[in-house]
């Protein structure tokens, strides 16, 4: 085995650097562009509903996600038809969902429920029950806790 | 430290403990004596650091066999076993708990990291690299093997031995494909490190002639066949048990994967301009750090919370080691690449836009593009939280559908025309002439969807794109095989990478389908369905529920739904378990059908057995997904398979067949 050679010394390119740097540079800017363009309309932000009703202007119609607890839950098994007020203690909102409920969806549960305002009502998508602290628990659990206790 | 090794601990903890720290000891003296073997090319020391290799993978072996052990054997004064073990689980939770939970799935990576470390020792040429390869295989494996002896080792001993463990987190024991995916998935990351390491030794050697790429192209593309059939195989396994028919969320882990995955599809194609024209080198060495490095992101994503993801696991000191080895990847790669990149020079200028390496580069562009703006979206919510201190804003799946239907539409134009054209340079009338058919192809595809009434522009561009790449791989064999004769056996034998690659192209295009219609045309609806009532119609088909009933298991209990689809049986199954309370975690029942599958999940339940309330979703071709990556791992397989000459017979010699 041998010493590692030493490297030729470089050799001065031939073909000037100028289409490589604009190309980079307008694929960089196509993708911040696309990125920053698009991302600042397809972010959803995450609220409570004390927070909504302070930003209330900035976040109409926009998608969400809001969580908080549930209070005064309607369901109907059969229709499928959930309704119930989601509360942080200091504002609260009317929730609309189709889909099937278990039984682990009661009072005073955390909840975050994803979908968009119309008018008062919130018409969610998709629901997030908190089932346990234990598995797979995201990080706004963590603040629907502090919720929690502060309503309790 | 302190409490590492303890004198109450078990047997078993002790034992895998010392064994870690052992393999530690023989890390730091291989990583010593692979850097005294590279700067005084001193043969006995490199030898040394290669015999180190062997002892490594020994004790992680032993450390790896005792953590089973005690897995096996419910010893719960190991921590590891106490936290995310019990006894009542079936045997085969128990072995994939090994993989479960987070100072184990981090074992196991260093244990694989060992293995092919093993098999490179075994496989290295004796050369100016093999010092520096194994050195760079050492760094690695002293990160992995550092962080399972210290900061996240699964044999810290409790302080109350618990009668019995908390149990596995029953998300994870819901499905057999838990004992799959992770397993492929590290294996893909880990593969990575092998080219990682070669480049590595080309830069600190300036040995950076073609050898090294050529000696990574097995390594390279086995890494990646893993790494394909681990996206896949979780794709499929969430499809499987989640209970929402699908298959990928650009969930932050999910992107994570994909990522080194579109990076290391970026490098097999690119390293093939450096063998056959001696382009792209510098390009390649940065193409692999980086895909490398974005393994470790990956890793670093999934166990810091830093995002949040179904998969991530609590926090905890891990996170910010992994971010600093993150670190520690980007500025030596950066800097050893900084540092030789200037004496790094092409053999030619640059490649003629019209011509095969020119496809192959500009999909490279492509799939760049693509890894940047996963990474962007993935990381985005985070940098918004930091600048405006928004909490957990999140991006949703149209940002990445956006992008990711152009760019994969994109990539399938390149990879139609790529094989069609020649190296260096195509005539534009000769191109013409070999794009017409495809085109006709495609062309003609895209009506006939139109026709038939696809009106998705997504879906009809990847029906067009398919009958266009089809036509054209089919005609390339075609042709072949009028030049040569020999029968299509003969031709495969004697160019396994040509047609294992066409063959990959094909499962891909079957892939593409299957991603296409499933997105586009998924059917999915809810509703309540009674025992013993007339059945209801929903999405075309007629169910009904014919009872509703509880089976005990060991280790929790089932709640079935036995109902009639069509006139077909479904059960459809809500499983609790010990350790999950109340939790119940879908099983959902899907026939799968090669024009479709018909999904029956039950979301609830009513307690006398009344009601269930069911979900059932329709996808075609989602199967076609499954199906297609088994062609393209196939394909991969037979890029490997050694090319049989038509006359000649060489004879193998041990170093021929050792090296390659």
């Amino acid at each position: 085995m041998t010493a590692p050679s030493p490297l030729p010394q470089a050799r001065r390119r031939k073909r000037s650097p100028l289409p490589t740097v604009l190309g980079v540079l307008a694929l960089v800017g196509l993708t911040g562009f696309i990125a920053f363009g698009n991302l600042g309309r397809s972010l959803e932000y995450f609220v409570t509903p004390t927070e909504y009703v302070q930003q209330r202007a900035e976040l109409e119609g926009r998608p969400l996600r809001m969580g908080g607890l549930v209070r005064a839950v309607r369901y109907d098994p059969q229709t499928l038809d959930l309704r119930f007020d989601v509360t942080d203690g200091g504002a609260s909102f009317p929730v609309q969902y189709t889909g099937a409920v278990s039984d682990l969806f009661k009072e005073n549960q955390g909840v975050v429920v994803r979908g968009e305002f119309q008018g008062n009502t919130f018409h969610a998508s998709e629901l997030v029950v908190k089932h346990s602290e234990e598995y797979n628990v995201p990080q706004t659990q963590a603040e629907l806790k502090d919720l929690l206790r502060q309503s309790e | 430290m302190l409490n590492l090794i303890s004198f109450q601990s078990s047997a078993l903890g002790a034992l895998g403990q010392l064994a870690l720290l052992a393999a530690l000891a023989f890390t730091l003296g291989g990583t010593w004596l692979a850097v005294v073997g590279g700067l005084r090319a001193d043969t006995r020391a490199t030898e040394a650091a290669r015999r180190a290799v062997w002892a490594v993978f020994a004790l992680v072996s032993l450390a790896t066999l005792t953590l089973m052990a005690a897995l096996l054997g419910d010893d719960f004064s190991v921590r590891y076993v106490a936290e995310h073990s019990m006894r009542a689980s079936p045997t085969w939770v128990k072995v994939t708990s090994l993989w479960g939970a987070l100072e184990g799935s981090i074992l196991l990576w260093a244990w694989l990291l060992a293995g092919f470390a093993f098999v490179l020792s075994l496989t290295l040429r004796r050369d100016a690299l093999r010092p520096w390869a194994l050195g760079a295989m050492f760094v690695s494996l002293l990160f992995f093997v550092g962080v399972c002896a210290s900061v996240a080792s699964p044999f810290t001993p409790v302080a109350q031995i618990p009668a019995d463990g908390r149990g596995p987190n029953p998300a994870l024991q819901n499905h057999w494909m838990m004992a799959i995916h992770p397993v492929l998935l590290y294996l893909g990351f880990v593969g990575l490190a092998v080219p990682f390491a070669y480049a590595v030794a080309a830069l600190i050697t300036g040995r950076l002639s073609d050898h090294w790429v050529v000696a990574t192209r097995r390594w390279t593309l086995t890494a990646w066949a893993f790494l394909t059939a681990a996206i896949v195989a979780g794709g499929w396994w969430s499809y499987e048990t989640l209970g929402w028919g699908g298959y990928w969320a650009w969930d932050p882990v999910e992107n994570a994967s994909l990522i080194p995955w579109l990076l290391a599809t970026a490098f097999l194609h690119s390293v093939q301009i450096q063998e056959r024209r001696g382009l792209m080198r510098a390009w390649n060495v940065w193409l692999i750090v980086l895909a490398y490095a974005s393994t470790v992101l990956g890793t670093f994503l999934n166990r810091s919370g830093i995002v949040q993801s179904v998969h991530a696991f609590a926090g905890g000191p891990v996170g910010p080691v992994f971010l600093g080895f993150l670190a520690f990847l980007l500025v030596a790669g950066i800097g050893l690449a900084a540092w030789r990149a200037p004496h790094l020079r092409d053999e030619a200028d640059a490649p003629a836009p019209v011509s095969r390496e020119g496809a192959f580069l500009a999909g490279n562009w492509l799939f760049l593009v693509f890894a940047v703006m996963v990474l962007v979206g993935t990381l985005f919510p985070t940098l918004v939280e930091a600048v405006q201190g928004r909490r957990d804003a999140s991006v949703g799946p149209a940002f990445y559908n956006a992008f990711a239907i152009p760019l994969g539409l994109g990539l399938m134009l390149l990879m139609g025309v790529g094989p069609l054209l020649p190296w260096r340079r195509a005539e534009g009338e000769k191109l013409w002439q070999a794009l017409r058919p495809l085109l006709l192809a495609g062309l003609s595809a895209g009506l006939l969807a139109f026709v038939l009434g696809v009106r998705s522009p997504g879906v009809l561009g990847t029906i067009a794109l398919s009958a266009y790449n089809l036509v054209g791989l089919g005609l390339l064999t075609l042709r072949a095989l009028r030049q040569r004769g020999g029968g299509f056996a003969g031709l495969v034998r004697e160019q396994p990478r040509r047609y294992g690659a066409y063959l990959a192209h094909v499962g891909l295009v079957v892939m593409a389908l299957g991603i296409a219609f499933s997105g586009a045309y998924r059917q999915d609806a809810q509703a309540t369905l009674n025992v013993g009532a007339a059945p209801s119609r929903l999405l075309n088909e007629t169910l009904a529920l014919r009872s509703v009933g509880v089976e005990r298991r060991t280790d929790g209990a089932s709640q079935v739904a036995r109902v009639l689809i069509d006139g077909r049986p479904f059960e459809a199954r809500l499983n609790t378990f010990i350790q999950g309370g109340e939790t119940a975690f879908a099983a959902p029942a899907v026939r799968y059908g090669l024009l479709g599958d018909t999904y029956l999940v039950v979301t609830a339940f009513d307690p006398q057995g009344r009601w269930a309330s069911v979900r059932l979703i329709e996808s075609p071709l989602i199967s076609w997904i499954w199906w297609g990556t088994l062609v393209v791992v196939l394909g991969a397989g037979l890029t490997l398979v050694t090319p049989r000459r038509a006359a000649v017979r060489v004879p193998v010699t041990r170093a021929a067949a050792a090296t390659d």
